[in-house]
């Protein structure tokens, strides 16, 4: 079957739920929210591993148009926040507009008939605009690891925990010192005979500042909501701050690195450990985690920490680049996702056919980080030079959905039906970004990320600049920075 | 007044005095990175007294941003934020004020020494002036003297006349300093910050904090000259386009008196931070969003407006 809508999102996540809400209350009815999942919350609903829980607080991780007086905790688990979501999506009218269990397959620019043509698992769809909302984190990274077919003990991925295996008991592998490796690790600290960390590179961690809200300080929340809003912003500029480190301000660099690791020194005791979990790089360059967890649990004596990446594995046995080896009966990847190549983008094709996967082969780009020359009537929500180092993603989805809305209410104002960013635009905002980005510590750093794409070396998935200019600049739609069409 | 330079800055001032007249009405977006200049420290003297101070930053179409710092501070001290972040958008040009060396100090012997930095740095054109704190009443008289050359005023927590709480609270100060108490320290400590911000540490923090603070003969002066505080007249006579900064948890200089100096000042607007008097370390962050705003462009801040906080 061929349904016609104008607006057409993928992905029910906080991007796709933000701009359906958002659009509801723009009084735009006319669009479809296509899911692959049996339900909404996104990376929340696909990570559920033992742990999970977001590292910025619920308060300021939560759209500022429906914030929650009841979180439990500063720092909520996972869990939590997709029942949020599913609670946004319910109470805000979205469930109705969501075609769950469709899995976007194939999107086509149709020049002629002006409109993107997208097949399903399930129907076919017409929509004059086609937004994606996949995120960085949608679809995991797995390397490519020799001899993984012989290894006859579980396998699996952070994002696809097998929640029916039962590892109590058993000899476990965690590939990865990631944001999802620091909170799984405690937990299957506290349950594995053995556990091996198998550390490409220390991270920087600082101590967790969690603790549970209490029912009074919830209702001292939901009381004030002044209490609530200064929160938020206290949070927010609290974020804005760190920024410094980012732009390697040398007294800002030089007390985080201070604080991460007295952090360390105060946990591990252990002069050889501390030297394994001692980062070569300087501090903001790779994510900064913090966790109170994770270094008493790789002190701990069940737990050892190979300073390698997981090489090879033999049969039972796993090795790192160093050469040594571990027999093992679980081996888990939290090896993080494909941000740097989206995977949705071999599923978007221009008029030509050419995908955005091909078209971005030296490394993805946007005008105002949401459009594409070549792909008119695309908006591409969380995608190029959109992640934050130091504050929340929500934000960043919020300023672009307000430009979703803005052009939108420009097009229809000026009867336009279709727009394209000019390819000198694209180019000098572009420009723009990889000048703000020299000299900050994602490009300077030392070390190696999957904020920079390896075949270009520029930053592609970072916004290298403080996140409120991001809102400053990229919150409402440019016109003359498009071919607008009727 | 002679001028001494520590660094080779004749060769940046004239590439960027090339790259200014290049860049021009050609940059569509807020920052302009074509060059990002090292910090120079350099001296003038005033008065026979050294005044530091301290440039950065490329030179492109916004107006060099001058700092003048509060009581007890310095660049370091209350721009450390500030000063490198605004430094990576444009000129910026930070002065520590120095001790005249006189018994008592008066205002006008501090806005010679803003004056002499400016007329040393900044030959052509004119500038946006930024004074926090008691480097407020020192920018608006500054501007006040030299008229055209202070295109833009940026009035942090500041005050055009001391009243009777800051008074009371020179007189505190000045009584535990004279007696050598070494409670002087918590007591600015217990002024300067937000309960907010006290909430979220420790009172061994906040001790600890304070016991790094070095009170100088200078300092002293400054704070009677705080009591002593006069600039009314010349706010009233003030024409440059203006942005008062006001803190809603200021207990050095409550917000009434920033009320009153976006009432008095023809051409300003308001605004506020949720902070205590110390914004600049309580939440530099957002006094950067607005000093950067309005350099890049003060008609984001229509005159006799109050303009909102942003809500993230």
């Amino acid at each position: 079957m061929i349904v016609s809508t104008k607006i057409l999102i993928i992905g029910a996540g906080f991007t796709g739920l933000g701009t359906a809400i958002k659009l509801l209350k723009a009084g735009q009815e006319d669009f479809i929210v296509l899911e692959r999942r049996d339900d909404v919350g996104g990376v929340w609903l696909d990570n559920n591993y033992p742990g999970i829980a977001c590292d910025v607080p619920s308060h300021f991780y939560s759209f500022s148009f429906r914030t929650k007086a009841d979180w439990s905790k500063i720092q909520s688990p996972g869990g939590e926040i997709q029942e949020y979501l599913h609670e946004c999506a319910k109470e805000e009218g979205i469930i109705p507009f969501i075609r769950f269990n469709t899995d976007m397959l194939e999107s086509r620019w149709d020049a002629e008939a002006k409109h993107w043509v997208v097949k399903t698992n399930n129907d076919t769809y017409h929509a004059k605009f086609l937004l994606t909302g996949a995120g960085h984190l949608t679809d995991e990274f797995m390397p490519d690891i020799e001899g993984l077919d012989s290894f006859p003990g579980h396998v699996f991925h952070s994002a696809r925990w097998d929640h029916s295996i039962d590892l109590n008991g058993k000899r476990i592998g965690v590939v990865g010192s990631g944001a999802s490796a620091i909170q799984i690790v405690p937990e299957m600290q506290k349950i594995a005979s053995e556990l091996v960390v198998f550390q490409r590179s220390a991270p920087y961690m600082n101590i967790r500042n969690d603790h549970a809200y209490t029912e009074a300080e919830k209702r001292t929340f939901e009381r004030n909501p002044d209490v609530l809003e200064h929160l938020r912003a206290w949070i927010f500029w609290f974020g804005e701050e760190q920024y410094a480190q980012r732009r390697m301000v040398p007294k800002y660099i030089e007390e985080a690195k201070q604080v991460a690791m007295a952090h360390m020194e105060n946990q591990v005791s252990d002069p050889a450990l501390r030297k394994k979990l001692t980062p070569d790089y300087e501090i903001g360059c790779k994510r900064r985690l913090s966790s109170s967890g994770y270094y008493p649990a790789v002190a701990s004596p069940n737990c050892t920490v190979e300073a390698s990446a997981l090489a090879r594995v033999e049969g039972s046995k796993a090795f790192g680049t160093s050469g040594e080896s571990y027999d093992l009966d679980a081996l888990v990847f939290a090896t993080g996702f494909e941000a740097v190549r989206m995977p949705f983008t071999t599923r978007v094709f221009n008029d030509a056919g050419i995908s955005l996967d091909e078209h971005w082969d030296q490394g993805m780009q946007a005008l105002d980080a949401i459009a594409v020359a070549g792909y008119p009537n695309l908006f591409i929500i969380y995608g190029p030079n959109t992640g934050l180092g130091s504050n929340s993603a929500v934000y960043v989805i919020e300023a672009q959905v307000d430009y979703v809305i803005s052009a939108l209410e420009y097009l229809e104002e000026n009867q336009l039906t279709v727009f394209e960013a000019k390819p000198e635009a694209e180019e000098q905002f572009m420009d723009h970004i990889h000048d703000v980005a020299e000299g900050t510590v994602w490009l300077d750093g030392g070390c190696s990320s999957w904020y920079v794409d390896d075949r270009s070396g520029r930053l592609t998935v970072i916004w290298p600049d403080f996140p409120h200019i991001f809102r400053e600049e990229n919150s409402q739609f440019h016109p003359e920075r498009y071919e607008l069409t009727t | 007044m002679v001028s001494r330079e520590h660094a080779g800055t004749s060769i940046s001032a004239i590439l960027n005095s090339v790259i200014d007249g290049l860049r021009r009405a050609t940059n569509i977006y807020e920052v302009s990175t074509e060059m990002k200049n090292e910090a120079v420290e350099k001296t003038i003297v005033v008065d026979g007294v050294e005044v530091s101070y301290r440039t950065s930053g490329p030179a492109n179409d916004r107006l060099p941003l001058v700092l003048v710092h509060g009581t007890a501070g310095s660049i370091d001290s209350h721009f450390g934020f500030m000063f490198p972040m605004m430094a990576f958008r444009q000129r910026v040009i930070g002065i520590n004020l120095a001790d005249p060396k006189t018994d008592s100090i008066e205002i006008d012997q501090l806005v010679a020494q803003i004056r002499a930095v400016i007329e040393a740095e900044v030959q052509d054109g004119s500038v946006t002036l930024l004074g926090y704190s008691m480097g407020a009443p020192l920018a608006a008289k500054t501007a006040h003297a030299m008229g055209d050359k202070v295109s833009n005023l940026i009035l942090v927590a500041g005050y055009m006349k001391t009243d009777t709480h800051q008074k009371l609270r020179g007189h505190i100060w000045m009584s535990l300093y004279k007696e050598g108490n070494p409670l002087v320290k918590n007591f600015m400590s217990f002024t300067a910050f937000s309960p907010f911000h006290m909430k979220s540490r420790s009172l061994e923090d906040m001790l600890a904090g304070t016991a790094k603070m070095n009170i100088t003969p200078f300092i002293a002066k400054q704070v009677d000259l705080n009591t002593r505080i006069d600039v009314l007249a010349e706010c009233d006579e003030l024409q440059t386009k203006t942005l008062v900064v006001a803190l809603s948890d200021d207990f050095s200089c409550p917000k009434h008196h920033s009320k009153a100096m976006f009432g008095t000042i023809v051409n300003a607007s308001y605004t506020e931070i949720a902070t205590g008097h110390a914004v600049v370390h309580e939440r530099p962050a957002e006094l950067f969003y607005h000093v950067n705003r309005f350099c890049n462009d003060p008609e984001c801040y229509p005159v006799g407006k109050i303009v909102p906080a942003p809500k993230p």
